[in-house]
């Protein structure tokens, strides 16, 4: 196949064969014994593609995967860099509550408060003291955040342990992504926009067509209420976390109404008393915020944990009274209709769709080589001249439309290819990798890559 | 009087002592009306098997489903618990919100994949707000759509070759039905008799143009040009595309006009010649761009509005 072996012979020049048998067993050999790390390393060029490659025949595609193979191949050599900051970790794989220490909570400047002059006094308690003689600001005391930080973890933990809806709320910008993984960390919910004023207190009106679901202690979904569902009221948090109280005082405000119990950031300028479990820590810092959240994010993860592993005991916490009856009969298949009916219409849009943007890929990709090559109707006019020097027009017209007859069957020609580069398509990474490695290994031979499916096809073409 | 308050005072205590402390939910359905005294006979309760278990009646019975299935499911509503079926559910649009991070999530993903050049990644039509609000049936907010668009605008910049399936996918949910920009015209293409139709357009007339290779004839509506057109500027406007390519005695052009004044006959022939004569001499585009004859004017008369004389004409100011 010429497509895989123009990526073979990049291959080969991105990784030229050792003299020696063995390269890893050398690397052994020097640095000791191999540490966990390493191992993981050299198991790191199977998944050398972050994408599949739909055209093999493009330059950008080739260049693009003799990258990744290089990246992957050289990657683990030179130093190792100690540990340090990488924002995106602290999200992805946020501290557990157990890892909160006084040093990470100044790493990442959870100490750090406001100007004195506009700190709230009741925050006196949480201050550390003052830094700055010309612009003074608050230093928080990091073992009282530490102490409080602790306190939520083990309230978010309870909450989640008894099956209560936890709501994490940070509306700043940045804090989205924090504030999701959260959420997903311990089976509650996010919000990263702006409350809307009364969906607690006004639940019906504000949330009342947002869609519902009955699970049980496994957190499987039951079906048989989705009659009932729709008449049952809003739902209303079970502990709400705020990452920023400033802005969301009308949150606040609705659970206190609601007697909901509610955890928060509080920096030097925000009044505790707005809350029911502050955390005192700088609520204006990303990293410190990750942290924070990322905690209380985890906490629930445990707690939600707990509470699947009881229930797989077969322990399960009384849940307060939900006010729905037995299924009336015949509900449950009606439900799973339904949804099984939505299901498949999706699909089959989906499917349909499918077929028409391949269509269009191709159509693309086909104008895009069009633009490319664009000699051809010179060569037409060449031969048109000529045919114009000699017979009359009739025949010159006759000829053009022959002409023309045989250029749609190369535009047909054409197509097909591209369809079999269609059903060439999936040269994913692992493809890549094992090809590349059997040509480490052996000599290059083309024939080994040949499918048998795709033989008989080739040959008949040719 | 006072005997039949009294009586229904106590039906309602006995009857409550039946379903003691049942919480009153929003819209209540009682399946059945409650009477003092219970229509079904009454039964004594299952003799309890005291363990150790300390959920022992929380637990549904693995055997006997059929005859006990209310039972099962009084048990079952004691262990089941109502949650919101998305996590972004006190955002009030939960599908947007779903929907924007799947699609933010994606390009967090992809986004050191290669994009095409700029300028050559596919033409989209986007669904359109209203769309995407009736499919949804959530208030979605102009902005956020907004957001959510040029999300969809970068993830389809990812180079063709390369392009995941699922991004694709995802891509697919937000196109509109029906693309316009997939839509080709059909190329002009010269018949058995060597002729070669075209319509052009200008104003609010347009032209059927015929030409075939011939001496400089020419025919509109039967007549010849200078019957046709009597103004000097129309005549030659109408075949200024042979004119100024030097064809105009090269050329017979035949053609029907209908609609509009001089002017506009006159260009809309213009428009279709040079379009007809493109498919006898494809090599003649660059300069019949040069003589302007390529583009069509799109420009329309435009409407009188309600204050003015005309389109824009302010009537005369008056004193009082």
């Amino acid at each position: 196949m010429i497509i895989r072996s123009l990526l073979l012979r990049h291959g080969r020049r991105a990784l030229p064969k050792s003299t020696t048998p063995s390269g890893t067993l050398r690397r052994r050999t020097l640095t000791g014994s191999p540490s966990i790390q390493q191992q993981e390393q050299q198991q790191a060029p199977k998944n050398t593609l972050p994408s599949e490659i739909r055209d093999p025949t493009d330059r950008i595609a080739q260049d693009f995967a003799f990258f990744h193979h290089q990246k992957a191949h050289t990657q683990h050599l030179g130093t190792t860099v100690a540990s340090h900051y990488r924002p995106h970790e602290l999200v992805a794989n946020p501290p557990r509550p157990q890892d909160i220490t006084l040093e990470l909570l100044m790493a990442s400047q959870a100490h750090i408060g406001h100007a004195t002059s506009l700190w709230h006094p009741a925050n006196a308690k949480y201050i550390f003291g003052v830094r700055g003689q010309h612009d003074p600001i608050h230093i928080i005391s990091l073992d009282v955040t530490a102490a409080y930080l602790r306190r939520a973890c083990k309230i978010i933990k309870g909450v989640t342990a008894r099956g209560g809806l936890v709501l994490f709320v940070g509306t700043r910008e940045g804090q989205a992504r924090a504030v999701v993984r959260a959420a997903e960390l311990s089976g509650g919910c996010h919000l990263f926009t702006k409350w809307i004023a009364g969906s607690i207190t006004n639940g019906q009106q504000i949330l009342g067509a947002c869609a519902k679901k009955v699970v049980d202690e496994n957190d499987v979904s039951i079906p048989g209420f989705g009659d009932q569902l729709p008449l049952t009221a809003a739902l209303k948090p079970d502990l709400v976390v705020c990452l920023n109280p400033l802005e969301n005082y009308t949150l606040l405000h609705e659970c206190g109404l609601h007697n909901i119990p509610t955890v928060g950031i509080v920096d030097t300028d925000v009044n505790p008393t707005w809350l029911t479990y502050p955390i005192p820590a700088n609520d204006d810092s990303l990293r410190s915020v990750q942290v924070i959240c990322g905690a209380l994010g985890r906490a629930g993860e445990e707690g939600q944990k707990t509470r699947l592993a009881r229930a797989r005991q077969g322990i399960v916490v009384r849940m307060p009274s939900h006010g729905l009856n037995p299924p009336t009969d015949g509900q449950a298949e009606r439900d799973l209709e339904i949804e099984e009916r939505a299901r498949l219409a999706e699909v089959a849009v989906q499917e349909e769709l499918m077929i028409e943007a391949e269509a269009a890929a191709v159509e693309h990709v086909r104008q895009r080589r069009a633009v490319k090559d664009s000699e051809a109707p010179d060569a037409e006019l060449a031969e048109l001249a000529a045919l114009e020097d000699g017979g009359s027009v009739e025949a010159a017209m006759f000829d053009r439309s022959l002409k023309r007859g045989q250029d749609e069957d190369e535009y047909d020609a054409e197509e097909d290819t591209l369809q079999s580069y269609e059903r060439d398509r999936p040269l994913s990474s692992e493809e890549l990798a094992e090809a590349l490695a059997v040509d480490e290994q052996s000599g290059f031979d083309q024939d080994e890559f040949v499918s048998p499916d795709d033989a008989p096809e080739r040959s008949d073409r040719v | 009087m006072e005997s039949t308050i009294l009586r229904a005072g106590f039906r309602r205590a006995i009857t409550s002592s039946y379903s003691p402390a049942k919480r009153r939910v929003l819209i209540h359905h009682h399946p059945r009306r409650s009477y003092a005294t219970p229509a079904e006979p009454i039964r004594a309760a299952a003799p309890i098997n005291f363990t150790s278990d300390t959920n022992q009646f929380a637990r549904s019975s693995g055997g006997n489903n059929n005859s006990n299935s209310e039972q099962d499911y009084e048990r079952l509503l004691h262990r089941v618990r109502i949650v919101p079926a998305s996590p972004s559910y006190f955002t009030a649009t939960p599908r947007y919100t779903d929907d924007f991070l799947y699609l933010s999530s994606l390009y967090r993903k992809y986004q050191l994949l290669p994009r095409l050049a700029p300028g050559t990644e596919p033409r989209v039509a986007w669904k359109t707000l209203l769309e995407y609000r009736t499919e949804s049936g959530e208030p979605v907010r102009q902005k956020g759509y907004a957001i959510m668009l040029s999300l969809l605008k970068r993830l389809n910049k990812i180079h063709t070759a390369l392009l995941p399936v699922e991004v694709q996918r995802a891509l697919q949910r937000y196109k509109r039905r029906i693309q316009p920009y997939l839509n080709r015209a059909k190329p002009i293409e010269i018949d058995q008799l060597g002729r070669a139709r075209a319509v052009g357009r200008r104003k609010s007339s347009s032209a059927v143009v015929y030409i075939v290779e011939g001496d400089g004839e020419c025919l509109i509506n039967g007549r010849t040009l200078t019957e046709y057109f009597g103004r000097l500027h129309d005549r030659e406007s109408a075949v200024w595309a042979l004119k100024a390519t030097q064809r105009l005695d090269k050329y017979n052009v035949w053609s029907v006009v209908k609609g509009g004044g001089t002017t506009g006959q006159a260009e809309a022939i213009t428009l279709g010649v040079a379009k007809a004569l493109l498919a006898h001499e494809p090599d003649l585009k660059a300069s019949l761009r040069r003589a302007g004859v390529i583009t069509r004017d799109i420009r329309r008369v435009e409407r009188k509005k309600a204050g003015k004389l005309k389109a824009r004409k302010m009537p005369a100011w008056v004193k009082r």
